[in-house]
């Protein structure tokens, strides 16, 4: 676990990284990953349920408010970017980049592994969803045969009535 | 055409082939807006004389009268006069006692209002949409038993006392007068006729004809032919009205008369085409002159043409398609197509100029027009370009691998040239999906750090078990892309792509790749905790493991959606297919209930005649 002078010192490039400044009041693309790594500094640890889930919450939230999940990942390479230049210059002991790198890269690699899997959740959802269109489509054309039929029928019927 | 605006009357009348007097008589005024048949009846003469004298007083009415009344109440009361006048003059006169006419009148308040009032058996329609309305009521005795009930429908068109009036001018003083209001619509046509017309001439007939987009004067005429022909058995008139026509729009103008003026400026094209040099240019090189112009400024002057036509952009599209792939594939220059286009764009303004100099309205309407096909042209060559583009990036990226695999060898040989070759791919981020606003980090690392990111792989390796080639696969991919100095996406790209091989998309196809990944993580920074060097080489060697890490994870996560992306389109497709198969359907079923609902009327015989379905003819 990173001592918490250096989660606070971290905190502290919050804006740097995020780059809040060009977003006004609203939250800054990629902040839950930013959030992620305040999390794992504080926690510390190779394996982090808690921020699985933390990840897989926030970035369910930001596919369900519309953003892709290309934009999700792409956010989060931003952050990790930036994170690596601030990283260099902030901290001047090797140490502490080292602890600040490793749970960065952590939750980058954890970002991707959310994502991947929302995609393929959704790649299953709609393969089934696309099965059940073509079973519908199997039964519409039948009902448009017999509809066919039908017309026929009435349209015969009363030529027949006109005569 | 007709002018919008301009509304279109004409009248004609014809004694028939029995009658040796006419005594049906028209009012067709246009400055008054004023249009009636009159059909005349009684013995002796009496029958035109009561038409003309309906005529003439209703017209003199509706000429003082018109700014004081409304228009319902001026063509009531007009009618009304016409009753009257008809019916003092039968009494003053012994020998025309008796004597009457029906009338039905149209007054045009403006060309989108009418209206119509009558009385008798003279009929007023409307041709709305290809389809004949009758606009009024016969006012006969069989009519109105029918109406109360007292005959049946079927019994009337038996009756012997089906032609016999039961109002018309000149039985009584007053006459009572239906009136009706009309908005008319572009392109409508009324038809005012005596029972001359339809009594010897088919529904179906009368509706062909007004329906035929012939002048009223023509339709007019042909209407009494028809009756004629039908044998004429009675006076025949006819009044025809149009409404005017809705202005054309833009693009009917360009699709008709644009397309046209185009077409006749073919030769000024190819001139001017001519002029700027296509024929020289090295795309047409070999060509004789004329076949060059027709082969390339012919097919645009014919592309734009359709184009115009049909309110298109394919076939200038497909015409920039032909020119430019065909001249790549034989290795051409993008120069010599640029060239080209820009003779052809010169050679359409002019053609446009042309046109717009001598109708400027037609010219700017065109100028908008072929200015958007040679945009299209543009589009379409920019398609092109950025697939040459793709073709490109994948040779480079295909180079840059087999050079990797040859990098370190030649480095040991020769530590400058390989260097070189390293920096070629690294100076020149020029493939697409390296994105412009990421910083490209680790920039050229030092000789100490990549020897010491190979020595903490090694030391990752040897904690590996030798079942997790996976893990091991990821570290030889990691040890690619770190020593493409750890920020170059495009070797992280060609290693994930190597990595992800042809994985199910499923958890049991991605999460094994993923779970790697994190192994491959934790081994690599434990292995760079005991590397034997200077702390801040450590933390150089990290970074560089981590973002080459971070790449190759991103990398992979991209090929995932990429594989995933096109089952949401193909769900797309088919709810699309879906869709439209549900509109057949309650398509369809509207048709069948509303066959059933005409079916269901005209077997039941309970419902009033004018419930059983389309049965006004």
């Amino acid at each position: 676990m990173a001592s918490v002078n250096l989660t606070e010192a971290v905190r502290v490039l919050r804006d740097e990284v995020l780059d809040t400044v060009r977003h006004g009041d609203r939250d800054p693309p990629g902040t839950e990953v930013f959030e992620a790594l305040l999390r794992a500094l504080s926690i510390g640890g190779d394996t982090v349920p808690g921020l699985d889930l933390a990840l897989h919450d926030a970035v369910a939230r930001r596919l369900a408010w519309g953003d892709s999940e290309e934009a999700v990942l792409a956010d989060a390479e931003l952050v990790f970017d930036r994170l690596m230049v601030s990283t260099e210059r902030a901290f001047r002991d090797p140490a502490d980049q080292i602890v600040v790198i490793e749970a960065a890269t952590q939750v980058a690699v954890t970002v991707s592994r959310v994502v991947a899997m929302a995609a393929v959740a959704r790649a299953g959802r709609d393969r089934a969803a696309r099965m059940r269109d073509e079973m519908s489509q199997h039964q519409l054309k039948e009902v448009l045969e017999r509809q066919k039929a039908a017309i026929e029928r009435l349209e015969h019927e009363l030529k027949q009535d006109f005569r | 055409m007709t002018q919008p605006g301009a509304m279109r009357v004409a009248g004609d009348s014809h004694v028939g082939k029995v009658r040796t007097t006419n005594e049906d008589a028209l009012i067709v005024e246009p400055r008054m807006g004023l249009y009636a048949v009159l059909d005349g009846m009684g013995g002796a003469s009496a029958g035109d004389v009561a038409a003309q004298l309906a005529r003439d007083t209703i017209r003199d009415f509706v000429l003082h009268r018109r700014l004081t009344l409304a228009p319902r109440a001026l063509v009531e009361a007009a009618i009304v006069a016409g009753s009257t006048a008809v019916f003092t003059a039968a009494q003053h006169h012994r020998e025309r006692q008796g004597m009457g006419t029906t009338v039905v009148a149209c007054l045009v308040v403006d060309p989108t209002h009418v209206v119509i009032g009558h009385v008798g058996d003279s009929r007023a329609y409307l041709l709305r949409g290809g389809r004949l309305q009758t606009l009024t009521r016969d006012h006969t005795v069989v009519e109105e038993l029918v109406d109360r009930g007292l005959l049946a429908p079927e019994e009337a068109e038996r009756h012997p006392y089906k032609n016999v009036l039961s109002r018309n001018l000149g039985a009584r003083a007053d006459a009572r007068v239906d009136t009706l209001e009309l908005e008319l619509r572009p392109d409508d046509r009324l038809l005012l006729c005596s029972d001359g017309l339809y009594g010897y001439a088919s529904a179906e007939a009368i509706q062909y004809l007004l329906g035929s987009g012939d002048a009223p004067e023509h339709v007019a005429r042909d209407l009494i032919e028809l009756a004629l022909r039908g044998g004429g058995g009675d006076n025949v008139s006819t009044i025809v009205l149009e409404a005017p026509s809705a202005a054309p729009s833009s693009t009917q103008v360009v699709r008709t008369s644009g397309a046209l003026a185009w077409w006749q400026h073919r030769q000024r094209f190819l001139q001017v085409a001519d002029d700027g040099g296509l024929t020289r240019s090295p795309i047409v090189r070999g060509l004789p002159p004329h076949e060059a112009l027709e082969l390339v400024a012919l097919s645009l002057c014919q592309a734009i043409y359709h184009d115009l036509e049909k309110s298109t952009g394919v076939n200038v599209w497909t015409f920039a398609q032909n020119l430019a792939a065909g001249w790549f594939e034989r290795g051409g220059e993008w120069r010599a197509v640029r060239g080209i286009v820009d003779i052809l764009g010169t050679a359409a303004q002019a053609v446009v100029d042309d046109i717009r100099a001598a109708a400027p309205e037609l010219g700017f309407l065109l100028d908008v027009a072929v200015s958007r096909a040679l945009i299209v042209v543009e589009l379409a060559l920019g398609g092109l370009l950025a697939e040459r583009l793709r073709q490109v990036d994948a040779d480079v990226i295909e180079l840059h691998t087999a050079q990797l695999a040859t990098l370190e060898h030649t480095t040991q040989e020769s530590p400058a040239l390989g260097e070189r070759v390293s920096e070629r791919f690294i100076d020149r981020p020029t493939i697409p999906f390296l994105r412009p606003d990421r910083p490209v980090t680790g920039s050229g690392e030092s000789a100490e750090v990549m020897n010491a990111i190979g020595k903490a792989l090694t030391i990752a390796r040897g904690r590996l078990s030798p079942r997790a080639e996976l893990v091991a696969q990821v570290f030889l991919a990691l040890e690619t892309v770190a020593g493409d100095s750890g920020g170059n996406f495009a070797a992280a790209v060609v290693s994930a792509r190597e990595l992800y091989g042809a994985r199910s998309v499923d958890n049991a196809g991605v999460m094994p790749l993923f779970d790697a990944f994190d192994k491959a993580r934790i081994l690599v920074a434990s292995s760079v905790q005991q590397l034997r060097v200077l702390p801040p080489v450590r933390a150089r060697v990290l970074r560089a493991l981590s973002t080459a890490h971070q790449r190759l994870v991103g990398a992979t996560t991209g090929l995932v959606l990429e594989v995933v992306n096109p089952f949401t389109e193909r769900l797309r497709d088919a709810q699309a297919v879906t869709s439209e198969l549900r509109d057949a359907v309650a398509k369809a079923e509207r048709q069948r209930a509303d066959l059933e609902r005409r079916f269901a009327t005209i077997v039941d015989p309970s419902l009033p005649w004018g419930a059983r379905g389309t049965t006004e003819w």
